[in-house]
């Protein structure tokens, strides 16, 4: 009677001929986030097994493929081979000390001599006999035992349905660009993101000496534990202290913030195609603060060349974000009282529905290339 | 590198660690063991406690208990002190003391803020009134780590004794330990020090206790310091205070002279063009606060620190609170401007005079020039 985990896929099963290059990719991400675990995985008939592993390091593997994006429910489960005394002993150590049960067969074995029927039948009988505090209730049971018969000899017995993460295997949809601020908005953005498949890359502004090494370390904080999702983001950290400086000296300061988003899209979309990715990812949110109104959202679109921005979150409530960011674990970093960029040259009365023309009319004031190319300069790329 | 942060903490002395090297390497015994290694170690911890303490008390009417830091002697003295009726406390303490009495107000217990007078010395007159029949702990800085502003805590806790004679009286004295001469009076009952402002190591501090006065321990557990704190005690870093503490006092007026030199020079070199001086001459020489009024006091302190030079600004403790404007510099009476943009030079009788006008004109040509760009 061996210990495994089974793990069944979410969506992978509706594709077609390229279903392999997803399995593989959903395996290779398991695989990740295993890492440094004691195990081996092996495919079973249209799901995984993970097997061999610790008994003690069972609940960190269930920890870990919380995070796995395409998995749609896992299960501890007992491996024994199709004789029903194994299968009846297996259910033995599974069954709960008392309570209403009762038992699911699935049958994919079918020279197997008994049916589905029957085998729950035989099972529930034979634990009925050996536990007097236990009863049968196939409408409304406390607990369900699971037999499981393949047609490879063996059995699965298990008693638990584990929620997966649901999704796309991280890597199947391309890659994106997450601007992450250290707020609560960005890391929920590129979560969400990478739930569909893609994988993610973080671009982070900073405004030294305006602000200080704990606002970076908290990014690198945050893009760490998006990284458990991801299977791996990588951090670009980028000055745009004298960016903000240039537009403080020579532009109308209420645009501080707008013209500012510009030339964060313009240095992200350059890092972006410069490391392959195909589109930015955002964190904003209709009409959330002052710069995120539509046309906010346009001026800072509109100086992108060939990328797309994503902004999963426009359609949220900030306590919808705040639960989400919560539910992955960033929230408590998040709101870490350390200031960002932004709240640097914050101007008294932002424009709030900046007009196109008038913010290309202050930032002709501004050499753009120049101070975009500069800025660039200061580029530090952490691999988390 | 230039040190001008020393009242968040000093460069251990390097004497002190190397002659303790022993309690953490040879003799690392647990000092409440019966054996003989043990129970000399408890030996030599009475030795530093009694030491430490003859510096600023008489022995015979005051007792110590090592803890873990001055913050930790501030919350048993605020915890344990200040139980019943109210406590009454200024608003120009350390977070260890108004914190503490913050999170007794949430538990039920009234507590009283004296307010401040412009230099961040507390208004005694407005304290006194705050005291009543069912004042049970009265808790006043000694000498602000802010400003540098001295208290008179002797004077104080006479009136504040003749007002209630129960009150307890005690002091957060982490500023002032080590760099003035004084003895504790007998209406003070409990005072705080740290080791690590005084050339010792992090993770040592005491409360000293009027002998008789029974407080309640902070930390319950195997009973050592005579049960008012246990935990076993770090006698690495209390024999590190206690060679700290006799070398400070050995020097204490020939330091705070030198120390006050480099105070002096340091005000008259800053630019009063774009520092405002916000320490008064009668402060600690110790601190002086300043404020480069239009600027983040942040910003200034990243760039000193780009350019080799350490400064605080308002106290290391609190500077990732939520609020960034100095509670203490408000509490002064200064405009928001003023209090964004402090900054706190901090000496030691290590620092040079030349240490000093590179210093100065680090910041005049920081500020100058960060000025400029933000006008």
């Amino acid at each position: 009677m061996e210990k495994v985990i089974i793990i069944r896929y979410a969506e992978i099963h509706l594709k077609g001929k390229n279903r392999g290059w997803f399995e593989r990719v959903f395996v290779v991400n398991i695989e990740k986030s295993l890492k440094g675990l004691k195990h081996e995985i092996r495919r079973h008939s249209g799901r995984y097994l993970i097997e061999n592993f610790e008994d003690s390091e069972t609940e960190i593997i269930l920890e870990r493929l919380k995070r796995v994006f395409g998995i749609h429910s896992y299960s501890v489960s007992l491996k024994v081979c199709t004789d029903m005394d194994a299968v009846f002993n297996a259910a033995k150590s599974v069954c709960a000390a008392e309570g209403k049960f009762k038992v699911n067969t699935h049958r994919a074995d079918k020279n197997f001599p008994l049916n589905s029927m029957q085998i729950s039948a035989e099972i529930g009988g034979r634990l009925l006999d050996v536990n007097s505090k236990i009863k049968v209730d196939v409408h409304n049971p406390d607990f369900i035992i699971n037999i499981d018969l393949r047609e490879n000899g063996t059995a699965l017995v298990f008693n638990e349905f584990f929620k997966g993460a649901g999704g796309m295997p991280v890597g199947t949809s391309g890659k994106g660009m997450l601007l992450i601020s250290g707020g609560i908005d960005s890391p929920v953005a590129g979560h969400m993101i990478a739930k569909r498949g893609m994988s993610i890359d973080c671009v982070h502004f900073h405004s030294y000496p305006y602000t200080n090494m704990q606002a970076r370390e908290k990014v690198i904080e945050l893009t760490k534990h998006l990284s458990s999702y991801t299977c791996g983001s990588k951090l670009n950290i980028v000055s745009v202290t004298q960016i903000q400086e240039e537009i403080h000296k020579k532009c109308n300061g209420d645009y501080m913030v707008t013209l500012l988003r510009r030339f964060m899209m313009r240095i992200a979309e350059r890092i972006a195609i410069d490391s392959g990715a195909q589109c930015l990812i955002t964190g904003e949110s209709l009409a959330q603060v002052a710069s995120q109104t539509v046309e906010g959202m346009t001026s800072a679109s509109s100086v992108l060349k060939t990328l797309t921005v994503l902004r999963p979150l426009c359609g949220f409530d900030k306590d919808e974000i705040i639960e989400r960011s919560r539910a992955i674990g960033t929230y408590e970093t998040s709101i870490e009282p350390y200031e960002d960029c932004c709240t640097v040259f914050l101007p008294k009365h932002p424009v709030t529905r900046p007009k196109l023309c008038d913010v290309i009319a202050e930032e002709e004031k501004l050499n753009v290339n120049a101070l975009v190319d500069e800025a660039l300069k200061t580029l530090e790329t952490l691999i988390l | 590198m230039i040190y001008l942060d020393n009242a968040a903490t000093t460069k251990p002395v390097e004497q002190c660690v190397k002659n303790a090297e022993r309690y953490l390497l040879r003799e690392y015994y647990n000092p409440s063991a019966l054996y003989a290694e043990g129970y000399n170690l408890n030996l030599e911890l009475k030795e530093a406690r009694r030491k430490i303490l003859s510096f600023i008390a008489d022995e015979n009417n005051f007792s110590l208990n090592f803890t873990s830091s001055g913050t930790e002697a501030d919350n048993q003295a605020v915890f344990c002190g200040g139980k019943r009726g109210n406590i009454v406390t200024t608003l120009g303490e350390h977070s260890a003391v108004y914190s503490a009495a913050e999170e007794l107000k949430q538990r039920g217990t009234e507590v009283r803020f004296a307010n401040l007078n412009s230099d961040g010395s507390v208004n005694t007159k407005h304290l006194l009134s705050l005291i009543d029949e069912k004042t049970s702990l009265v808790s006043v800085i000694h000498v602000n780590n802010e400003t540098g502003a001295i208290n008179d805590i002797f004077k104080i806790a006479e009136e504040v004794k003749i007002k209630n004679k129960y009150a307890l009286f005690h002091s957060d004295g982490v500023q002032a330990f080590g760099k003035f001469s004084f003895k504790l009076t007998k209406n003070i009952d409990l005072y705080s020090v740290s080791a690590h402002k005084i050339g010792g190591v992090k993770g040592c501090g005491a409360l000293i206790r009027r002998k008789n006065l029974v407080i309640k321990p902070f930390i319950f557990g195997g009973g050592q310091e005579n049960g008012f704190r246990s935990g076993t005690e770090n006698v690495f870093a209390i024999k590190c205070f206690e060679m700290a503490a006799e070398i400070a006092f050995e020097d204490i007026n020939v330091s705070r002279e030198k120390v006050k030199k480099l105070n002096v020079a340091m005000r008259s070199l800053l630019d009063n063009e774009v520092f405002r001086i916000l320490s008064y001459d009668d402060a600690s020489p110790y601190i002086l606060a300043v404020s480069a009024a239009g600027l983040r006091g942040e910003t200034v302190l990243h760039e000193a620190d780009d350019n080799g030079l350490i400064i605080g600004t308002g106290s290391a403790c609190s500077s990732n609170a939520k609020k960034r404007f100095s509670r203490v510099i408000l509490a002064c009476g200064a405009d928001k401007q003023t209090a964004d943009g402090v900054l706190r030079l901090s000496f030691s009788s290590e620092n040079t005079i030349d240490e000093v006008k590179t210093a100065a004109e680090i910041l005049n040509k920081i500020v100058k020039n960060r000025l400029n760009i933000m006008a």
